[in-house]
């Protein structure tokens, strides 16, 4: 793992509406590293992912890729900045087919996932290629979620709670996608409730409480932590 | 060779070919507008304007350049289109944050303009466009002779169906458009810059109506206004075919335009009414048309606020007593007859505003109501000869009944759906205004004795006349007041609110939304009848649609949800027009201008944003403390 700082998030705050979401929320993310931000219901980590994107509009502070403040850009450009960005409620679209939407994403770096290795890491998809995108099963939509953001290529992405409402036997088959993309140099942002999902999973985490980033630690530290997650996030 | 029902087999394929080349019309138009429905949430009213620019491009292409039919029916809709996408960029945009009735008024003030200054240019007298010499002949098919051009337009009307179905569902921008469709901002996240397909989209609508417009130009007159009333049967076809499909819209258009052609054989009076009592029979059969998805809750409107509701504040007393003061005074200082036309359109505004501004149902058919009144009170009065009181009850009367059957209806949708079902209908009541014998057709009823007041007072007097008006008025004005504060009004302000929530409550939210309605309609009824008698007539121009968008006007430009918007609007509005009739602009350009200035940047209306201005001091900081300083004071005493 390199040292080199990919994204940095200094002072985010994000509104919704009138009402203010996150109240300065610092954290970074170094290239290649799996980073986890836990927390309990409405602490604001998903806010943080969809401000980073600027789904959420409202905001200010600095959000920064490489080096280029990505507040004031267009969503768009943001997502052609280099991130990919997996929602919570998976976003498959009913009027499209399973391929229709995989094929959807427009290519964004090189190096994007082809096909084969899609159907490689998710079989699934090759055999309900041609069903409409809302039959799937959960799993399977949590599957094509990620598909279709590894044919763009970028090496970034933002997950959003995964393995909500999944089965644990799709738990594991997501964990076990989410690590090959990080043996294959992705850098993760996850957003989880699952932390025994999140602890096989990621290098270092960020807990948030109330719109901020309240503690960070590594995953070594995680064994001596675990008395005061218990306690914090009622794990 | 007859028919079995002795209509010559000539006449009857005859009429099928006129159905079905207005049918390819229909299609054309509706796609164009489900296409833009789709992705911009927006009901594009200006369609008509455009498919009209589409003609007078083709002519004006002829006339100056001696560009012939092929290069106009390519060329006019690259132009229609980058206008369209310069508008979508320019007015559309900044809009789609609101409620998509917005987008609907917009376009609508956008028609007013274009068609305002066609007219102001070209007149209404329509222009011919020559018909291109390869299609000149006509061929036998037998049972019929077939004109080639009109033979050519239904191929192209299909193969434009066809490319545009191709295009949606068979390429990536297809794709792109359907999944932004579902959700714009994910698709967006892919990387994928939506608001240039927004814009792409609306151009292709836009230019999809030039096409159609260029097809028309050789067999139809090529006029300003050649759009306009065509639109309306559209929004009835977009309407039964299932608002947002693509298949429902063409299926629909066809399919329509061969049953107007049928009506025609078997039973001419009714085909200007057939589509919309077809529309009337889809919504009570299937609300979400033939092809639509059935949406039992639709998302729009139900969750947006139409604006903010301005309620009733303490310096409402004061301002409402010097009014009454000056509308006792008013005749002696301004020419009485404009004083009462005000009188009788603000009173139409209030009752518009009853609906939209408090239960957010913007009813695009309002005139039906007032125009219908109108034409009740002037026939009992003149031909009757009841008193003035029962005339105005009787036009009342009809328009509340008329409300109940429009409203029985138009509930059933909410939002920009609302709007086209009640323009639909009132339509329907205007072409059964022109043929119905009562009414006098183009002519209307003139001359109608004003009569004696409960048979005693003679209404010639310009003051007695005057002050009967403004006893309804305040009457009407006082009565919406009254609901609007009353428990069943708060129902309704909740209902605009939020419907679902007004649902669980277990409020039959269908019943006070139909109330509403009547009452509304029964109010603008009121107004209507009151201004047969002020004028003396009853005429076309208070049925026609473009009443019911003056009414949106007046409503819109005094602050909607405001108690005094719509008088203020209603005074606005018939001074403008007073004055303006003596410009050499048409009025059209003037009051599309103002639509398009009030949705774009004055959408809280005059009203509105001088209750805003007026409000201000108690948001002062100091304020709450000097009052908290005096609750504590007075706690102390006690």
């Amino acid at each position: 793992m390199t040292t080199e700082l990919l994204l940095e998030v200094q002072d985010l705050h994000a509104w919704y509406g009138d009402s203010l979401a996150l109240h300065g929320v610092n954290f970074s993310v170094r290239k290649g590293e799996t980073v986890s931000l836990i927390g309990r219901n409405g602490a604001g980590k998903s806010t943080t992912l969809k401000a980073i994107m600027g789904i959420v509009r409202k905001r200010s502070g600095a959000i920064r890729l490489r080096g280029i403040d990505l507040v004031g850009l267009p969503l768009h450009q943001v997502a052609r900045a280099g991130i990919g960005y997996v929602p919570e409620d998976r976003g498959i679209f009913s009027s499209l087919d399973v391929f229709e939407n995989l094929m959807l994403p427009p290519r964004i770096e090189s190096g994007g996932f082809t096909l084969q290795q899609i159907y490689e890491l998710f079989p699934n998809l090759l055999e309900r290629r041609n069903s409409a995108g809302t039959k799937l099963s959960g799993g399977e939509q949590q599957m094509l979620a990620i598909a279709r953001i590894l044919r763009t290529g970028v090496k970034f992405l933002l997950l959003d709670e995964p393995t909500e409402g999944l089965a644990p036997v799709l738990v594991q088959r997501i964990g076990a996608a989410v690590r090959s993309l990080k043996k294959s140099g992705m850098t993760i942002v996850l957003v989880e409730q699952n932390f025994r999902f999140a602890r096989r999973v990621a290098d270092r985490f960020y807990v948030m409480e109330d719109g901020k980033i309240v503690d960070s630690f590594a995953a070594e530290e995680l064994s001596e932590r675990m008395g005061m997650l218990h306690e914090t996030l009622r794990l | 060779m007859n028919s079995p029902l002795d209509i010559p087999l000539q006449a009857f394929f005859g009429q099928l070919l006129i159905g079905l080349i207005n049918g390819s019309f229909y299609a054309l138009l509706s796609l164009g507008l489900a296409v833009i429905f789709g992705m911009l949430r927006v009901i594009n009213f200006a369609h008509g304007a455009q498919y009209m620019l589409g003609a007078f491009c083709a002519w004006l292409l002829l006339r100056h350049f001696s560009a012939d039919y092929w290069t106009a029916l390519l060329l006019a809709p690259l132009l229609v289109g980058a206008l369209g996408a310069l508008k979508e960029r320019v007015f559309l945009a900044p809009l789609y944050r609101l409620d998509h009735l917005y987008g609907l008024l917009l376009t609508y003030g956008v028609s007013l303009v274009i068609e305002g200054l066609f007219r102001h240019w070209y007149g209404t007298a329509g222009e011919s466009y020559p018909m291109p010499a390869v299609f000149s002949g006509a061929v036998n098919l037998g049972f019929m002779v077939l004109p080639l051009y009109r033979g050519w337009v239904i191929v192209a009307s299909i193969l434009i169906c066809s490319a545009t179905w191709a295009l949606i569902e068979r390429t990536k921008f297809g794709a792109y458009l359907r999944a932004a469709t579902e959700n714009p901002v994910l698709v967006q996240s892919f990387g994928v810059n939506v608001p240039r397909i927004m814009m792409l989209t609306y151009a292709i609508g836009a230019g999809l109506a030039a096409l159609s417009g260029v097809l028309a130009a050789p067999i139809y007159p090529v006029n300003p206004l050649m759009g306009r009333d065509l639109m309306v049967v559209v929004f009835a076809v977009v309407v039964i075919g299932g608002m947002g499909s693509i298949l429902g819209a063409v299926v629909a258009g066809y399919a329509l335009g061969l049953l107007e052609g049928l009506t025609k054989v078997f039973y001419p009076e009714a085909s200007s009414t057939i589509v919309f009592v077809t529309m009337a029979i889809v919504l009570l059969i299937r609300p979400a048309g033939l092809f639509g998805k059935d949406m039992a809750a639709p998302p729009e409107s139900a969750l947006h606020r139409p604006v903010e509701l301005l309620e009733w504040r303490r310096w409402s007393a004061p301002v409402l007593a010097i009014g009454v003061v000056l509308l006792l005074a008013a005749p002696h200082f301004v020419y009485p007859i404009l004083v009462m036309k005000v009188l009788c359109f603000a009173l139409f505004a209030a009752a518009f505003n009853l609906l939209f501004g408090y239960v957010g149902l913007l009813s695009f058919g309002h005139a039906a109501f007032f125009g219908g009144a109108s034409y009740i009170t002037a026939y009992t009065i003149k031909e009757l000869g009841v008193t003035p009181e029962l005339g105005i009850l009787a036009g009342a009367a009809f328009a509340s009944v008329l409300g109940v059957a429009f409203g029985y209806l138009a509930i059933r949708r909410l939002g920009i759906y609302f709007a086209m079902i009640t323009l639909a209908l009132a339509q329907m009541f205007f072409f059964f205004s022109v043929q119905a014998p009562f009414t006098g057709g183009e002519n209307g009823i003139q001359d109608v004795p004003r009569g004696n007041l409960f048979g005693l007072i003679s209404l010639d007097s310009g003051f007695s006349l005057y002050y009967f008006v403004m006893a309804i008025f305040l009457f009407g004005f006082i009565f919406v007041w009254r609901i609007v504060r009353s428990p069943f009004g708060n129902i309704l302000k909740a209902i605009r609110e939020n419907e679902q929530r007004a649902i669980s409550l277990g409020y039959k939210v269908d019943r006070y939304k139909l109330g509403a309605f009547v009452m509304s309609a029964g109010i603008a009824g009121l107004a209507g009848a009151t201004k047969a008698i002020v004028f003396q007539s009853a005429t076309l121009t208070d049925v026609g649609w473009q009443m019911s968008g003056e009414v949106i006007l007046m409503t819109l430009l005094g602050g909607i949800g405001t108690l005094l918007g719509p008088v203020a609007g209603a005074a606005l509005v018939v001074a403008l027009e007073s004055w303006v009739s003596e410009l050499a602009v048409p009025a059209p350009i003037i009051m599309g201008t103002i639509f398009i200035v009030c949705v774009m940047i004055f959408r809280r209306g005059i009203v509105g944003e001088a209750s805003r201005l007026l409000q201000m001091p108690t948001k002062f900081p100091g304020w709450g403390k000097l009052y908290a300083g005096l609750i504590r004071s007075k706690g102390t005493h006690a």
